[in-house]
């Protein structure tokens, strides 16, 4: 007999990130919907949604209220490192399970979360290792201010430092601000040879169309010189970013156009990003792993990861990471061009572990 | 003084716990686990190859000397106390023991990853202090010895500021410490055949 099971839903899609929100709810209701329509599945769900509209300090309540309010465990939601922090206690507290779709900057692994975009091992540092290679090894860090950014640049830092490369600078900018003019001021005059951007929203708009000004008037910066790095941008920004975006190089477990999507997409390609890509996945593993299972709704994540057969949905009993594809695309005529992918890799979110070809040359230089 | 964090490589490190099996146990090792570190669960000898592992958890709650194999405040490993009942004995017993970091009780979701990293720089700058408090504590020792040697030089017709000057001149071209350097003036002094024999020094 087919069960109907309720799951929450928790992103804003009004807000400062509303893009990348909209992106991730757009993916989860797509996997619903499958769920929904698969007569081979004895699961079906029903979405109970609420929207934090981008305020931090809505989503732990709102969270509370969804697994108050219904009977779901599995909440899909949270774009923000900040916001995914905030629910954890509520989610301790509730015995709420929090499936978060979104790229992070890695050192964490609750017992309560599973971490279905990538981590510091999945893009950060196959970026760098790219552009030592390819652009040079003087680089300059900059993000917005709040955990993503300092983590990722601590990270950039702790590399560039093993591996002989030389930071020139590190700028912040509050959440939000779009003031970047001294920021790029220093850029031009220091001329390295890319930038590491972890900024995020409005900030990372205003930021990428004054380096397209600077570009244009600037022989230092024209055609592919110092090129602009990021590890969460996707297609789903690009209203917003426009022409701007030309020549960023990021790197994320998908790109459009690539073959196939997500280990958890099942073979399924019609996202718009990644964010669409790894909220449907979550859905998917989600329903993989409570189909067959009576009852499994009601079991903690370490219990529904020990059941047979949970092994193969590609979560890490661990550290509650997926394996994810590596991909390092540029854009070109507005669209992602990949320049290197990688076979599928474990999330290392403690960057402890050594089992990728990646990450070896960092660890190595360590010791 | 400000600190920068240096973060260990913590992947297949080992991790020994010393407490009975218990739900504390079970989330502890989750999370060193999910950090990457191998774990080994003891109870209630601590054998003595837990000397050899890099991480040690102890239970102040029920925890007491004669588990270890080495005296209170002589650890070989960084060290992190699990802390349940906050009765002033026990805390007592845990300031005497010492201990690097520690997490309280029950142990939850986190605090495992901070308590390895504080431990480590800890422990780590326990150590170097204790080397600069021996070498300070061995200078002090020699003090006497400088005196000695600054005696010596101006006995023969210099300040006492000149013999100083000179004595760190001579300690600099012998690439020696100070007191080193007051050492060989002195020993090369109380030598009956003349000064010339020690490190080649030249008194004139």
């Amino acid at each position: 007999m087919t069960r109907n099971i309720d799951v929450g839903l928790l992103f804003s899609t009004t807000g400062p990130y509303k893009l990348m929100g909209q992106a991730s709810r757009a993916g989860a209701l797509k996997a619903v919907d499958q769920v929904n329509a698969d007569p081979t599945l004895d699961v079906t769900f029903s979405v109970v949604e609420r929207d934090p509209g981008g305020d931090i300090d809505a989503y732990a309540p709102l969270c509370e209220e969804i697994l108050k309010s219904s009977t779901a465990r599995h909440v899909i939601g949270c774009t923000t490192s900040w916001s995914r922090k905030e629910v954890i206690p509520s989610l301790e507290r509730m015995g709420g399970v929090l499936w978060y779709p979104t790229p992070y900057e890695g050192f964490e692994a609750s017992d309560r979360v599973v971490y279905a975009h990538a981590c510091p091992n999945q893009h950060l540092l196959p970026l760098l290792d790219h552009c030592f290679a390819d652009y040079g090894k003087r680089l300059y860090l900059t993000g917005s201010n709040y955990i993503w950014g300092w983590e990722m640049n601590r990270i950039a830092r702790d590399v560039s430092t093993r591996t002989g490369a030389e930071v020139l600078g590190e700028r912040y900018v509050p959440i939000g601000s779009t003031d970047i003019a001294r920021l790029v001021d220093e850029i031009a005059a220091l001329k390295p040879d890319f930038v590491l951007n972890q900024l995020i929203g409005p900030s990372q708009y205003a930021f990428l169309d004054a380096i397209a000004e600077l570009r244009a008037r600037d022989p230092d910066f024209a055609g592919r010189r110092c090129p602009v790095l990021s590890c969460n941008m996707t297609e789903a920004e690009w209203p917003a970013i426009g022409a701007s975006a030309e020549g960023v190089i990021s790197a994320g477990p998908w790109f459009r156009g690539l073959t196939p999507a997500l280990p958890g997409n099942e073979g399924r390609e019609d996202f718009g990003s990644s964010f669409e890509a790894a909220a449907h996945a979550s859905i998917m593993m989600l329903a993989r792993l409570l189909a067959g299972n009576l009852d499994a709704e009601s079991l903690s994540l370490t219990e529904l990861l020990a059941l047979p057969g949970a092994e193969a949905v590609g979560i890490s009993t661990r550290t509650h990471h997926v394996t994810l594809p590596v991909a390092i695309a540029q854009v070109k005529n507005g669209v992602f061009v990949p320049v290197r992918t990688y076979a599928p890799t474990e999330g290392d979110p403690y960057l402890t572990q050594m089992h990728t070809n990646l990450v070896q040359p960092f660890l190595r230089a360590v010791i | 003084m400000r600190r920068r964090l240096r973060v260990p490589n913590l992947g297949g490190t080992r991790a020994v716990i010393l407490h009975r099996p218990h739900a504390t146990v079970t989330a502890l090792k989750r999370q060193l686990q999910a950090v990457g570190l191998q774990v080994e669960c003891h109870w209630p000898e601590l054998p003595a190859a837990a000397r050899g592992a890099d991480y040690l958890f102890i239970d102040v709650d029920t925890a007491h000397d004669d588990q270890f194999p080495w005296e209170p405040g002589e650890a070989p490993l960084p060290t992190i106390a699990l802390i349940g009942s906050e009765a002033p004995g026990r805390i007592e017993w845990l300031m005497n023991f010492g201990a690097d970091a520690q997490i309280l009780k029950p142990v939850g979701d986190n605090g495992v990853y901070s308590a390895l990293l504080i431990a480590r720089a800890t422990f780590d700058a326990g150590i170097g202090l204790a080397g600069e408090i021996d070498n300070l504590r061995r200078r002090i020792g020699q003090r006497q010895t400088v005196v000695q040697a600054v005696a010596l030089l101006a006995a023969r017709g210099k300040t006492e500021d000149a013999a100083y000057e000179q004595l760190r001149g001579m300690a600099m071209a012998w690439r020696v410490s100070f007191e080193e350097a007051a050492a060989r003036i002195v020993a090369s002094t109380n030598e009956p055949r003349g000064p010339r024999t020690a490190g080649g020094c030249n008194l004139g």
